[in-house]
């Protein structure tokens, strides 16, 4: 349950920003556009807890859906401090488990004779195997199998409603594929993860008491990061909304729209936007980024915005940081030159980000990192602990627990266990429940302070516990490989492993720089901000000269990335071999000569 | 929403019993058939206030014809319909939906062996319960289900006096504490002051004051300064937050405490304002529903207050969020039950179980059902409480019938077995009535020969041998049977004896002149008794022979004698026979 004194302090802290007071109050439909560092999360969480406190009584509830497990994640831990956690009631997580836990799960037992009670979701190989299964029964005629699948899953995705007349007649053998391919997971009770949506948004679509039922549950449906939303969720949203009564309250921007090669389209926050029976607020202000950088995002994005600094705010700095060579000398700098000098000026090590590209690139600059011995934080697809898998997590979180955190109860084991069973069960019967808080306390306290390496260890999380709770798991998700990559990242013949006071971040002396993609770096901030390897062939892609949609993207992930700065912007780039974005943002910021 | 069916199995009592409900239930049964067990079996599921241990059964608890070997498993299951017209229910309840019927939501427990132990499990240990819904064991009911749905048992044995009388249980409290917590703090602090006041006048006067002193002074002396508990007479506590503990439900214009009140009226107050807190509860948004049980609610009620009280009652509660379950041995709140919520709990003849019926899926045409429900209010539900009953077709057999089983040594009233005068034909409302309450039964109907056309006691008969077999989900006769029994009078009869219809050659009123000996008994009763003289002389002239009689007018005569005269008359009549069908009727049921 919310709590009234958090909510009020929350509250409390918007006077002065109307706009922002008129969104957590609002009872109709209502998307708030919220550019980068205007309070979004605040006042979604805020909303959120005026919902709960007066709108909504016991025993219905709230849903708030994002759009990755990470936003689902960074959301319950600020959720947390206005005293609200994920329960019964209050549904936090991404749309994906929004439509396989409380529509797929529920009701499609009922409405779907013989649809498996007990379904989970497929593993990649399980979806491969379902898939050669069904291409050999369906594509016998000797033609390519990988077109056909290809093909076939681009028409999966084109048609929700498979009662269109397009989904039966048009290349009838690709239907017949999907089909095929659907039941084969059904046989085995599994279900993948565009079936998940498909499934839901057909069956809120076909029955009304399935949507009376959410409503009773949920009459208000929170979602953050509308603009990462593909148009097969977008369709789910709208079902649920305005076909199903639910009150929608969005929050997005479509300038941070940065996941158009997972189906994100920005038009379609821009087309909800634009419903009359919607309400939309424009938060004004950035109260993140100093002025000069907010003057810098605009030409950044290359689209004036009009964001305002709060009166009294701090001007920031923008400083470019030319190095003559390429990517591996750039990163000599980054750590040799320019990092120790921002440290110098009395900047902590923890309030510095180097954003890149790729993890290709997060491979260099760690590498620079270790040979160095800086210690970082990495979120990219390489880093040790992957924020957006739930097995990867779990380790960290037991690691601080086995390294000093069972003394002051951060993390308290009850959330330990809690995040185990949901691991394992999905959800856990009592004895169940019981049966994994024996194993893993057991466990815990056996290694506590352990002397043993995060390798060594992890090894021995695997052997003690995740492999006797494989054999009674009902999840089978992908999740599970995540830990097996872990141990083969920490593997001391390649020297990359760490102890367990690194691997649990449980540091008293010096804190962890980040290491960031642009990518997962959407929804931080950080004081000071290294824009790294902004360089010509780089950004935007040679390849996408072309496509002026993926170019606009890129051109909205560099503006993300500017706009992660409070304080202090470093531009690193190859001399004389830049982007254009790098200069049109010189242009701005440098004083005009008269 | 309303608690519409319940599965039971293994459970004490019960080997297995299913049976559906209306949102007000009344149960009916004998002593020991289980009554309590059943709302204990509804406890295990749905009692917030049951604590774990009282839901680890003892091997006793188990039915005891179970086998060993078999891994007996204790079963409850509740079943809720219609809980979408409320979005706090739906929420509740939407997870728990049944996979084959969506539109109700199941709750189960389950008392089994652990998994793990291997062989036959043998001591309380080996077994642990679960709680579960929608029929799935791993869909776990929320906290909040057990939370916001409420169960509230009114037992039989209930100290009504002492619950009302006790702060801390009386259901006044909530109620009190709420209304207080409403009165503003000057308000308060007003009248404690003039209670102060008032305090301070009654202990000043002289012969107060005067014991008040020397209560103070030998307390003072026998426990000695440290100890002075520093005794004062007043209206004490006059502290404004402890004010509202002493109001007191009075009675009789606030002459009296509850204390003083009757029995029944102590009764009456503790239901009503359980009824209060409930309801308080449900508008404060803590419970959302509530099932209530009340064992025996006539607990010490004159029966002229029974009727008035529970008639309003049950439709007062007809539109509330509350399940209601009754259970009572009161023929004058049976007979004032709505006719669907009648359940009836019975042994079976080897008593090693009980078996549970319930005319809640009874489904008559509306002037039918007011009929029974009629029937049932000026009979005191003589039937409900009968062992058997045997289906009459109007007034003449009402009256012989009991008549005719004294001659042949059966005490109907003694065994339990009641007359039901249908009035007519119409036999099978009746028959799916009785029926549904799982009840001996037996139909005694006239043959009603035509001319030149099949009788219509024929017809009637196979109708009722179809509704018999529909009723216990056979096949009604195929048209080849039917037309079979039809070229065969006798075959038909004996057929239609197999299902408990008893017919004749033609009608009663034949029948009885046909008797040797009836006619006659008949005759001399009648002669005693003093008709006009159209009748008189009717009588006469058939007694001397001078005119046949006409059973139709003799039949009409006797129905005007008192039944119970008319018993005694010809019961003292030595050697008289029924006819055969209903003697063989009434040996039927015995």
């Amino acid at each position: 349950m919310a709590d009234r004194k958090l909510y009020d302090e929350s509250a409390e802290a918007m006077t002065g920003n109307p706009q922002q007071i008129q969104a957590i109050g609002e009872t109709r439909h209502c998307v708030v556009l919220a550019g980068p560092g205007s309070g979004k999360t605040r006042t979604l969480t805020t909303a959120m807890a005026r919902s709960l406190l007066e709108d909504v009584a016991e025993p219905r509830g709230i849903a708030c859906i994002t759009y990755n497990n990470e936003c689902a994640v960074e959301l319950e831990d600020r959720l947390q401090s206005l005293g609200i956690e994920s329960d019964d009631r209050v549904f936090i997580g991404t749309v994906h488990s929004f439509a396989l836990s409380q529509i797929v799960i529920p009701y499609a037992r009922c409405v779907y004779p013989g649809f498996p009670e007990d379904i989970s979701v497929a593993s990649k190989s399980q979806q491969d195997t379902a898939r050669d299964t069904a291409c050999d029964m369906v594509i016998t005629d000797g033609s390519n199998q990988r077109d056909a699948w290809f093909n076939a899953v681009t028409k999966r995705k084109a048609i929700i409603d498979r009662n269109d007349p397009s989904w039966v007649n048009a290349s009838p053998r690709l239907t017949r594929l999907i089909e095929t391919y659907e039941a084969e997971l059904r046989k085995n009770s599994l279900i993948d993860y565009e079936d998940m949506t498909l499934i839901a948004a057909r069956m809120i679509i076909e029955h009304d008491w399935i949507r009376k039922a959410l409503r009773a549950k949920f009459p208000v449906l929170f979602v953050d990061e509308y603009q990462d939303l593909g148009s097969a969720l977008h369709n789910l949203v709208l079902q649920l909304c305005f076909v199903g009564g639910i009150q929608l309250f969005a929050v997005g921007d479509p300038d941070q729209s940065i996941y158009r090669f997972a189906g994100a389209d920005p038009r379609l926050l821009e087309s909800l936007s634009s419903r009359e029976d919607v309400v939309t607020i424009q938060l004004p202000f950035n109260y993140r980024c100093g002025t000069s950088i907010i003057e810098a995002s605009n030409a950044a994005l290359g689209e004036e915005r009009g964001y305002q600094a709060p009166e009294g705010a701090h001007k920031g700095e923008i400083i470019f940081n030319p190095v003559d060579g390429g990517e591996d000398l750039q990163a000599n700098f980054v750590f040799n030159t320019l990092v120790p000098s921002i440290i110098e000026k009395g900047v902590r090590l923890e309030d510095i980000a180097v954003l890149y590209k790729d993890a290709n690139v997060g491979n260099l600059l760690s590498g620079v990192a270790d040979s160095l011995g800086f210690s970082y934080i990495r979120a990219d697809k390489n880093a040790l602990v992957v924020r957006a898998s739930r097995i990867s997590r779990l380790t960290e979180s037991c690691a601080k627990w086995t390294m000093g955190g069972w003394q002051e109860s951060d993390p308290q084991f009850r959330r330990l266990a809690y995040e185990a069973q949901t691991l394992v069960y999905g959800k856990a019967t009592g004895v169940e429940r019981r049966e994994i808080e024996r194993e893993l306390a057991i466990f815990l306290h056996k290694n506590t302070m352990t002397e043993l390496s995060t390798h060594e260890w992890l090894l021995l999380f695997k052997k003690d516990l995740v492999n006797p709770w494989l054999t009674k798991a009902r999840t089978q998700t992908d999740d599970w490989a995540v830990l097996e990559q872990m141990i083969v990242k920490t593997d001391p013949e390649t020297g990359q492993d760490i102890s367990m006071l690194h691997f649990s971040g449980r540091f008293e002396e010096t804190g962890r720089i980040n290491l960031s993609t642009l990518h997962s770096a959407k929804g931080r901030e950080f004081p000071t901000v290294i824009l790294f390897g902004m360089n010509r062939r780089t950004f935007p892609d040679p390849r996408d000269a072309n496509k002026p949609e993926a170019i606009r993207e890129a051109r909205r992930l560099f503006y993300v990335g500017v706009t992660r700065a409070k304080n202090n912007l470093h531009l690193v780039f190859q001399r004389k071999l830049f982007t254009p974005w790098v200069l049109e943002l010189h242009r701005r910021i440098t004083p005009k000569k008269s | 929403m309303y608690l519409s069916r319940v599965k039971i199995k293994n459970y004490r009592n019960f080997h297995s019993i299913d049976v559906s409900l209306e949102q007000q239930a009344v149960i009916l049964g004998e002593n020991r058939v289980g009554k309590t067990n059943f709302l204990q079996a509804v406890r295990l599921v749905i009692d917030s206030s049951l604590p774990d241990y009282a839901r680890k059964l003892k091997l006793s608890d188990i039915w005891d014809g179970h086998d060993w070997a078999t891994d007996p498993t204790v079963e409850v299951h509740l079943d809720f319909s219609d809980f979408d017209a409320n979005p706090d229910l739906l929420a509740l309840l939407t997870d728990y939906r049944l996979s084959d019927d969506h539109n109700i939501a199941r709750l189960s427990y389950v008392f089994k062996k652990r998994a793990g132990i291997t062989g036959p499990a043998k001591t309380e240990a080996d077994f642990d319960f679960i709680l579960y819904g929608s029929g799935i064991e791993t869909n776990t009911i929320s906290r909040s289900v057990h939370q916001r749905i409420s169960f509230a048992l009114l037992k039989a044995l209930r100290d009504a006096e002492n619950e009302l009388a006790n702060w801390n249980s009386s259901p006044l409290r909530k109620l009190l504490d709420d209304a207080a917590s409403k009165v503003p703090d000057e308000d308060i602090a007003a009248v404690a002051a003039e209670i102060n006041t008032v305090s301070k006048k009654l202990t000043a006067l002289p012969a107060i004051s005067k014991l008040e002193e020397s209560i103070k002074s030998r307390t003072a002396a026998f426990t000695g300064p440290l100890q002075d508990m520093k005794t004062k007479l007043g209206i004490n506590p006059t502290d404004p937050f402890r004010l509202f503990k002493n109001l007191r439900l009075l009675i009789d214009d606030g002459k009296r405490g509850v204390a003083d009140a009757s029995l029944g009226s102590a009764n009456l107050l503790l239901l009503t304002l359980k009824l209060a807190e409930y309801e308080w509860l449900r508008e404060e948004k803590e419970h959302n529903y509530t099932i209530l049980c009340i064992e025996e609610p006539e607990a010490h009620l004159h029966p002229q207050l029974q009727r008035a009280v529970f008639r309003k009652f049950f439709e007062d509660m007809e539109d509330e969020p509350i399940s209601l379950i009754l259970t009572t041995h009161s023929p004058n709140i049976a007979a004032i039950s709505p006719l669907n919520s009648i359940v009836m709990i019975r042994s079976s003849e080897s008593n090693d179980q009980s078996h549970i019926y319930s005319l809640a899926k009874l489904d008559l045409e509306k002037d039918v059902h007011e009929d029974i429900e009629r029937y049932l209010d000026v009979t005191k539900a003589e039937i409900l409480f009968s062992r058997g009953v045997i289906l009459v077709e109007g007034d003449a057999e009402e009256a012989l019938i009991p008549v005719f089983a004294k001659t042949i040594g059966e005490n109907l009233d003694e065994s339990g077995i009641a007359v039901c005068n249908v009035g007519g034909t119409h036999f099978s409302s009746y028959l799916k009535f009785v029926k549904a309450l799982g009840m001996p039964y037996c139909i005694i109907t006239d043959w009603d020969p035509q001319e030149g056309k099949t009788a219509l006691g024929a017809i009637r008969a196979l109708r009722l041998i179809n509704l018999t077999l529909n009723l216990s989900g056979e096949n009604n006769l195929t048209p080849v049977e039917e037309a079979t029994l039809l070229t065969d009078d006798e075959a038909l009869k004996n057929k239609a004896k197999e299902y408990s219809i008893y017919l004749n050659n033609s009608t009663l009123e034949v029948e009885i002149s046909n008797t040797a000996g009836v006619s006659a008994a008949l005759l001399d009763i009648l002669e005693e008794r003093d008709f006009g003289s159209i009748r008189s002389k009717r009588i006469s002239g058939w007694k001397d022979g001078t005119v046949p009689v006409n059973s139709e007018q003799l039949l009409s005569m006797i129905t005007s004698i008192g039944k119970g005269r008319l018993a005694t008359r010809l019961a003292n009549k030595a050697g008289i026979q029924p006819p055969a069908y209903i003697s063989e009727a009434i040996n039927s049921l015995k």
